[in-house]
């Protein structure tokens, strides 16, 4: 009876606090999905509080979206969904330093009929810097939730476009109904690259870099025009509100930088002249080649954000009688790409705090090439620090993110294995809060999946499938062939043309939704496509696309399996 | 290994170099060369000495300082480095070409240092080019005068330092050719005059608004708009930009005179220039001066009425003149070019050196510093096994600021300084010639194929 009693004062308890959980979400919740609580205890984890720092069997609190404890033997809250994490690592989340996640692609503006050239409108010479991501953003983003899966909860939102696309946002990697709810901050950076209009003035880097000083000197006289005028209009001609002007008077004032998308090293300098010579604060990212810019990085303390996007590792060719001149040339190749891939570590030795940003990289990619450059020099600590501190210090969010420290964003990242090992997966991630788990794959050796033939036979990839990519040249086919092996993908596109085959790369499949990309040479310059759709039964429809120059080109590709 | 050892000293000098802006200066001594001056005529078993990248003395018997290496060049040739006035190499882009003014715009935001074409210049003897805008547009843009330090890689580090501000212009079939594209002005030569008028009278307006409003004593006063475009045509007109014009006919030479002198803009350089032999007293009597080529022509309509006696017609009539290239391959030779006028109107050795020295140093406004071998000047020297203005000559190293760039003796097979790692290497297959050519068919000779290729 007494035991009975208890039961249900428990069982009232419980579900007054599951509608308090509630109501402190959402209004109502007909779809049933919302958590149940929003407090979690991960129990007895290792915890990478910050780069270099590890405790082991401690227990991580969170609470309403905040980290309330760490340690070891704290008070668990009653209400808290306990999690064993004996076996399992806690980093604070991944903050990625530029990527247009959550952002929707607009529409390229029209070709005016009867432009003139040489001074085409702002909005398709794409200079918009009075624009922000926040209009682009889209909470049903797909970029969104595979950000989060790679073990990033924060990223740093730039909007698409051309020259000046607007302004930037760091946005929360969560589930939600309005844009609103995920941004975390907004008006970061004035976003920047060197797009030029098609057609049109500025067409290319000539002129989109006297176009900047031109913009940015004229922004600083009418910002001297309206401080005169705020202080007395009279006798004063009224200063105009020019748009695009009035965005750059926050960024003249130096309360707001500008961040510039770069690849190559001339890119990057390019900017760094601009700052030079107008003076605004600048960032850089997407930075490819940056180890012949660490002095200037350093001594003018440049923001740097270096990209994910790592080059493949060049394949020799399989020849017995190779030519000497083309074992020196590949030797070169290698050498260079040694050279990238060893740069994150160069800067790293410099002293200099670098972030990375994902970029147009795969999700499913970034741990990889962060591995890659671990491989090649970079230590974990420093990797780590590259995608957690380092960028909340450079974006000023180190008192709320970063860390796994009592007080900040519950964003949190746990992983089977240490993150940058190379069995590691996300098996929870908490953004603000909230939990997302992932299935793990078992590890590799331990007796299941023996009989890999087996699985291949039921498999719904693995096989030869027969594709038709439709290009604008005509149509082109050939075989795709899949393989898994240890539960991983592999596979390879064949053409029908004769030409060499392409390797699939960073294959996904989940929900029968089938994404890899592959690369092909277009006259010595190496051209990426990615290839994403759906698999249903023994059809694949996807579209493959091209990006070039800051814009997209899609094709269709369709394939049918062959019959085993 | 060896490459990588290069490599790593090559990144060194780079690392070295980079962040202080100083460019690396060399002291070598050049011990028993025929020296061709060209201000002073030819030197027989004549020492240079460079010292911290200047030329420090012409003479017989010098000894090297302490240090100091010294190069016998016995039998061979010391020119001055030779300076290309017309160049598209090096550059990342060529033409802003949207608009047909775009004075606002600058070669020297653009220079690209990896290019190889840079390597393979010096391997022809230059040491300085103008790259230039191209001519898609009436007013293109601001060119840059640089110096080939191949293997620096901050575009900067290329600069010609303290060289004068240039700019391209374009008159005839180019910029008419844009304007027809795009539907926009000017689409005749007639309207490529009107453009220039009406821009440069935009530059007199807009001055005149300056001008104003810093004699204006008023502490609220408001600045007019700044305008790059404009303020870069009033420094035109101020004399502080050479212009350097892209033309072939005579008519439209003869107009720019014109325009110039009702604005009072007292230089200017003709690019190309094919008929200028037809204005060449004109172009004497207003001090312009005009850069060629030694025999390009006919490869359009506005080509065709042209000479190789254009370069001897011009010098003899008093009319400062080079020879350029305008092409990554043709700046290999320039010195055959340049010999090229002694067949085609006998110009003295001095003088046909001069078009690819001197000459171009005075039009670019860098002969203070480049241009002939003379104590003081800048140690740019090329030096050459046979006489540069015979057919035979072949450069055998060059130097810049007293820096060797280029040594025949040390040329290795692959000068790049940056390889991307995602290229593919590219097999080279020369197509069967044979099919065409049969009067040698089974004769055993090394065939071309076995020459080129890189495979086996």
């Amino acid at each position: 009876m007494k035991s009975l009693r208890k039961l249900c004062l428990h069982a009232v308890l419980l579900l007054s606090m599951s509608v308090i959980a509630l109501s402190s979400r959402a209004q109502s919740d007909p779809t049933g999905e919302s958590a149940v609580t929003r407090t979690y205890a991960l129990t007895n984890a290792t915890v990478i509080t910050k780069p270099g720092t590890e405790l082991k069997e401690t227990t991580v609190v969170i609470k309403d979206g905040l980290i309330v404890r760490v340690g070891k033997n704290v008070p668990i809250p009653a209400e808290a969904q306990v999690i064993d994490a004996s076996k399992l690592y806690v980093y604070a989340a991944f903050i990625d330093g530029m990527s247009n996640t959550g952002a929707k692609r607009p529409e390229n503006p029209e070709r005016p009929q009867n432009l003139f050239t040489p001074d085409p409108p702002n909005e398709y010479a794409g200079i918009t810097p009075e624009n922000s991501v926040i209009a682009q953003l889209d909470v049903t983003n797909s970029s969104i939730g595979s950000l989060r899966e790679a073990g990033f909860a924060i990223s740093h939102a730039v909007p698409y476009g051309r020259m000046l696309p607007g302004s930037t946002a760091l946005i929360l990697l969560n589930d939600a109904e309005h844009p609103d709810e995920i941004i975390l901050k907004k008006d970061v950076a004035l976003f920047a690259q060197w797009i030029g209009a098609p057609g049109a003035y500025p067409g290319n880097i000539l002129g989109m870099m006297a176009k900047w000083r031109n913009l940015y000197r004229n922004a600083e006289q009418d910002k001297k025009h309206f401080e005169l005028y705020a202080e007395n209009p009279a006798g004063l001609p009224r200063p105009e509100n020019d748009r695009v002007s009035q965005a750059f008077f926050p960024v003249i004032a130096k309360q707001k930088p500008v961040m510039f998308n770069v690849d190559g090293v001339l890119d990057a300098r390019r900017a760094m002249r601009l700052q030079k010579d107008l003076g605004f604060p600048l960032m850089v990212a997407g930075v490819e080649q940056a180890w012949e810019l660490t002095n200037e990085i350093k001594s003018s303390n440049t923001p740097l954000f270096l990209s994910l996007d790592v080059p493949d590792e060049p394949k020799d060719a399989k020849e017995d009688d190779k030519s000497a001149e083309m074992k020196a040339l590949e030797a070169r190749r290698m050498e260079f790409y040694k050279i990238h891939v060893s740069q994150a570590a160069k800067l790293s030795e410099a002293g200099i705090p670098f972030g990375f940003s994902v970029g147009n990289v795969r999700a499913n990619a970034v741990l990889k090439n962060v591995r890659t450059y671990i491989e090649n020099g970079l230590s974990e600590d420093a990797a780590l620090a590259a995608l957690t501190t380092n960028p909340a210090s450079i974006f000023g969010i180190s008192n709320i993110a970063g860390t796994v420290e009592q007080g900040k964003l519950a964003n949190l990242l746990v992983s089977t294995a240490p993150i940058f090992s190379k069995d590691a997966q996300v098996k929870l991630m908490f953004v603000d809060g909230d939990k997302f788990e992932y299935e793990t794959k078992e590890s590799k050796g331990n007796g299941r999946n023996t009989n890999n033939n087996a699985a291949t036979s039921n498999d719904p990839l693995a096989g030869s499938w027969s594709y038709t990519l439709e290009t604008p040249q005509g149509d082109q086919g050939g075989k795709m062939v899949i393989s898994r092996e240890n539960g991983a993908y592999s596979g390879y596109l064949t053409s029908d043309d004769g030409s060499p085959d392409n390797t699939m790369n960073n294959i996904s499949y989940r929900n029968n939704e089938l994404a890899f990309d592959f690369t092909i040479d277009a006259g010595g310059q190496s051209v990426e496509i990615v290839v994403v759709g759906t698999i249903n039964g023994k059809t694949y429809d996807a579209t493959a696309t091209v990006s070039f120059g800051g814009q997209d080109f899609s094709m269709n590709l369709t394939a049918t399996k062959d019959e085993q | 290994m060896k490459t990588k050892n290069i490599l790593v000293s090559l990144l060194l000098l780079v690392g070295f170099t980079a962040w202080g802006q100083q460019v690396p200066k060399g002291d070598v001594l050049f011990k028993g060369g025929t020296v061709l001056t060209v201000t002073n005529g030819t030197l027989e078993n004549t020492d240079v000495l460079v010292r911290d990248g200047k030329i420090a003395r012409i003479g017989k018997g010098l000894r090297a300082p302490n240090g100091v290496e010294t190069i016998d060049i016995t039998g061979k040739y010391l020119m001055p480095g030779i300076i290309d006035a017309h160049s598209h190499i090096a550059g990342s882009a060529i033409n802003e070409g949207t608009s047909q003014v775009t004075s606002e715009v600058s070669m020297e935001d653009v220079v690209d240092p990896y290019d190889v074409s840079i390597y393979r210049a010096l391997a022809g003897g230059v040491t300085s080019i103008h790259l230039m805008h191209g001519s898609a547009n009436v007013i293109g843009g601001q060119n840059e005068t640089m110096k080939l330090r191949w293997g620096l890689t901050d575009p900067d580090q290329l600069r010609f330092e303290g060289a004068p501000r240039t700019i391209k212009f374009a008159l005839g079939e180019n910029p008419t050719r844009g304007g027809r594209a795009r539907g926009i002005q000017p689409q005749s030569r007639m309207g490529v005059e009107n453009m220039l008028r009406t821009s440069f009278q935009q530059a007199v307006e807009y001055k005149k608004k300056w001008e104003a409003y810093r004699a204006d004593k008023n502490p609220r006063k408001v600045a007019p708009e700044y305008d790059l475009r404009l303020q870069t045509l009033v420094d035109i007109l101020n004399g502080d930009v050479l212009v350097h014009c892209h033309s072939y006919r005579a008519d439209e030479i003869y107009m720019l005179l014109k325009v110039f002198s009702d604005f009072g803009i007292p230089k200017i350089t003709f690019q190309h220039a094919n008929e200028a032999y037809k204005v060449a007293p004109e172009l004497a009597a207003f001090g312009a001066s005009a850069s060629v080529f030694a025999d390009w022509w006919a490869y359009k309509l506005e080509v065709y009425y042209s000479t190789a006696y254009n370069a001897a017609i011009l010098t003899e009539n008093g009319v400062l003149t080079s020879i350029n290239s305008d092409s990554g391959e043709l700046i290999r030779h320039l010195f055959h070019e340049a010999a090229k006028t002694q067949k085609y109107g006998d110009l003295s050795d001095d003088e046909a050196l001069a078009l690819i020295t001197l000459n171009p140093a005075k039009q670019l406004g860098i002969d203070n510093r480049v241009g002939s071998i003379e104590v003081g000047k800048d140690a740019d020297i090329a030096i050459f096994e046979g006489h540069p203005l015979s057919v035979y000559a072949i450069p055998q190293m060059t130097f810049v600021d007293g820096v060797k760039y280029f040594d025949k003796a040390n040329d290795k097979a692959d000068q790049r300084i940056y390889v991307d790692p995602e290229s593919s290497i590219e097999k080279i297959t020369i197509f069967d010639r044979e099919d065409q050519h049969r009067c040698m068919e089974g004769a055993n000779f090394i065939n071309f194929e076995d020459l080129f290729s890189n495979q086996k």
